[in-house]
């Protein structure tokens, strides 16, 4: 037992003296918290996520106490102002000015939606009143078509996707309330929807939130995938381990020692990580229960499995950095450890769905209680642990522990 | 417990094939307590794997293995518990301490010897805070061999223990060796230098292609070569021919480079003819060193190289 815990203190200072090691276990993943925090962590926050929108009202027709388009502009321009708590308003709107020409003012902010500089364009067209109450009444429309509100949208930006999708639901509730009050719609006999916020007592999980557990579950995901084939070859090659099978020091042993090594280096990395969120970024999320703490540990044994797997497949440390290299950015990237996952193209889903990071952070996300979560808890532990089974099975075949052997 | 007189390893028929490769080919030694037993040869002779085999790290093809007077089939923790390793070519963790190393290997073993000891006996007392990775080469190998130790071994294995070491480093490691001797341990150990071979051994087997080829003490081996003088010169001007003239008046003349190797058993009838042969040919005769036979010689009249080709 003594030679275990020797060889877990081993791989702990060895890893924490290395300065190259240190850098990417510990500092690192860090910075990337901060960095990401600083950048994204207002998005998500209650009143300060903010959209610049330029809205261009077409109707030429006035409608009189039927004024549809002059209704919509009006609860842009509501949503626009600021709050009474003095927050930032949802979207920062602009108008074409007082005798403007709105052609003019629409081709320039569509360039500015395709440039990024502008989330959202939303055009409310000619003859939009008339059509809208045709619509209501059930007779024909002035255009013949269904009224429509045009947005336009950069796509592949997220914040133009995300104002887009906001402004979609204000229009649809827009929409409602029109037909609600033109008695085409009984709000009573609709489907009642409720919403149950969870992680949070103001109904809202900050971003840090979020990503606190994506970066933990980074730092494990380095540490195994990096760390343990490097450090194992780097020992092997320079036999560095055969000094120690020179000895009555075994195998299973060693490899014991190393694990625990691995997981102790894993818990280091998490209290660094956790204090930093908590103290600097105000993360409220409560590790102090059975399910994260597991989920954190189910991590930890799948990054050291895989990190057998590559030292298995790997010939040297140096390809075995080359193997590493080349699993980590699908992996981690297509992991939803930063960002969500959803909306992605369905051959990069067919990754989503493989990648063993997927389950790992919604399985932690959900213990946290920061997302409600779309996979079943099952699935989240069981596919890491086939994952799990499956390379230490690998490994267990092919993995050489000594130089020549 | 075992007698001082019994042996601590018995080998008889000891094979080790790779493919066709017989890098061991049926030897047979025996290692006593108090000693120094030498395996001694060139490259690919079959030193290392014979070692490798009876340290645990290879498994024999064939052959009767007895460690400790129990006979095995390979060598398992029990008998790694009794037996030090310095390896040829091993490393420790840079980024740990002497000290760590130390209480690391110790770890390993249920009844290590005090770290503080192996400090003192290896002189690392002053190193032992430092990083593996600061320490010059012969510090490494002193440490190589203290982790060797710390188990307090009945058996030392020592491949190539002073290779690449300067002058006083390869002084302190034979110090050392000598002073294991004392204590009763059997010591196994390969080298490439004769010097060092002849100063501590007590039993060496010349091995080549995987075969014992001769085997006994320093001096008995040197003896097989009768009441022979060396005379060694290096000579630019000479020839190939002119060499043949020169082995008239000695028992045998070789030629390497511009080196000459002279053997004889009648030194003065010999250098008489030596002096001759120079004058008449106007040869200079440089670095001239007169010696008795030693291992290379002895290995160059069984096989006709140089242990070193």
């Amino acid at each position: 037992m003594k030679a275990i815990l020797l060889v877990t203190l081993e791989r702990l200072t060895t890893a924490f003296r290395e300065r190259v090691t240190l850098f990417w276990f510990i500092i690192f993943p860090m910075f990337l918290l901060v960095m990401l925090t600083l950048i994204f962590g207002n998005i998500g926050k209650q009143g300060q996520m903010s959209f610049s929108v330029a809205l261009a009202n077409m109707e030429t027709s006035s409608g009189g106490p039927a004024d549809f388009s002059a209704l919509v502009e009006s609860i842009f321009q509501e949503v626009a102002k600021p709050t009474e708590e003095e927050e930032e308003p949802l979207f920062s709107l602009a108008q074409p000015a007082a005798g403007e020409d709105k052609d003019a003012f629409i081709a320039r902010e569509k360039e500015a939606v395709r440039l990024g500089n502008l989330s959202a364009l939303i055009v409310i067209g000619n003859g939009f009143n008339q059509d809208l109450m045709g619509n209501i009444t059930g007779q024909d429309s002035a255009t013949g078509s269904q009224s429509t509100i045009t947005v336009y949208q950069n796509q592949g930006n997220t914040g133009s996707e995300m104002a887009t999708s906001i402004i979609a639901q204000i229009i649809s509730r827009i929409d409602r309330e029109i037909l609600a009050k033109t008695g085409r719609f009984d709000e009573q006999k609709a489907v009642p929807i409720e919403t149950d916020w969870i992680g949070s007592a103001e109904g809202e999980v900050p971003y840090v939130d979020f990503l606190l557990p994506g970066i933990i579950l980074m730092g494990f995901f380095l540490t195994g995938l990096f760390g343990v084939p490097e450090s194992i070859l780097f020992a092997r090659d320079r036999q560095i381990l055969r000094r120690y099978w020179v000895t009555p020091l075994t195998v299973p042993r060693y490899i014991a020692g190393f694990s625990l090594g691995h997981v102790a280096l894993c818990i280091v990395q998490f209290f660094f990580l956790y204090l930093l969120g908590r103290f600097a970024f105000g993360a409220s999320l409560r590790f102090d229960r059975i399910e994260p703490v597991a989920f954190l540990f189910l991590s930890s044994l799948t990054f050291l499995a895989f990190g057998f797997l590559i030292a298995s497949i790997a010939k040297t440390a140096n390809a075995g950095m080359a193997i590493a290299n080349i699993l980590n950015m699908p992996m981690m990237f297509l992991g939803g450890l930063f960002f969500p996952i959803s909306g992605l193209p369905p051959v990069l889903k067919a990754i989503v769905f493989a990648n063993p990071l997927t389950y790992l952070a919604e399985g932690l996300r959900v213990s946290l209680g920061v997302e409600t979560g779309a996979l079943s808890t099952l699935l989240t532990i069981v596919v890491p642990l086939f994952w799990i089974a499956l390379c230490l099975l690998i490994a267990s075949r092919r993995l050489k522990w000594d130089v020549g052997r | 417990m075992m007698s001082a007189n019994e042996g601590l390893v018995h080998v008889a028929d000891l094979t080790k094939h790779y493919g066709e490769v017989h890098a061991v080919d049926g030897i047979s030694f025996s290692v006593a307590r108090a000693s120094v037993f030498t395996l001694l040869g060139p490259n690919g002779a079959g030193k290392t794997t014979t070692l490798e085999i009876l340290e645990g790290i290879r498994n024999p093809d064939s052959g009767k293995i007895e460690f400790f007077g129990h006979r095995i089939s390979h060598v398992d923790r029990k008998e790694k518990a009794r037996m030090g390793v310095l390896l040829q070519e091993g490393n420790f963790e840079p980024y740990l301490k002497v000290k760590e190393v130390l209480r690391l290997f110790a770890s390993f073993f249920a009844n290590p010897l005090p770290v503080e000891k192996i400090l003192d006996m290896i002189a690392l007392q002053e190193k032992q805070h430092a990083y593996v990775k600061t320490l010059s080469g012969g510090q490494k190998q002193r440490l190589a061999l203290g982790a060797a130790l710390i188990n307090n071994p009945d058996l030392v294995f020592l491949d190539e223990p002073t290779t690449g070491l300067d002058p006083q480093a390869r002084r302190n490691i034979w110090s050392i060796v000598t002073n294991l001797k004392t204590q009763d341990k059997g010591i196994i150990l390969t080298t490439h230098y004769m010097e060092e071979a002849e100063a501590l051994s007590d039993h060496v087997c010349i091995m080549d292609h995987g075969k014992i080829i001769a085997e006994g003490s320093p001096q008995e081996l040197s003896a097989q070569l009768g009441q022979e003088t060396i005379i060694e010169f290096t000579a630019g001007e000479a020839t190939d021919d002119s060499i043949s003239l020169l082995e008239s008046g000695c028992k045998a003349a070789r030629m390497d480079g511009d080196q000459v190797t002279v053997e004889t058993e009648d030194l003065i009838s010999t250098m008489e003819h030596l002096l001759a042969w120079a004058k008449k040919r106007d040869i200079e005769l440089k670095n001239m060193v007169v010696r008795q036979p030693n291992l290379e010689d002895v290995f160059l009249s069984l096989t006709g190289r140089r242990i070193r080709d």
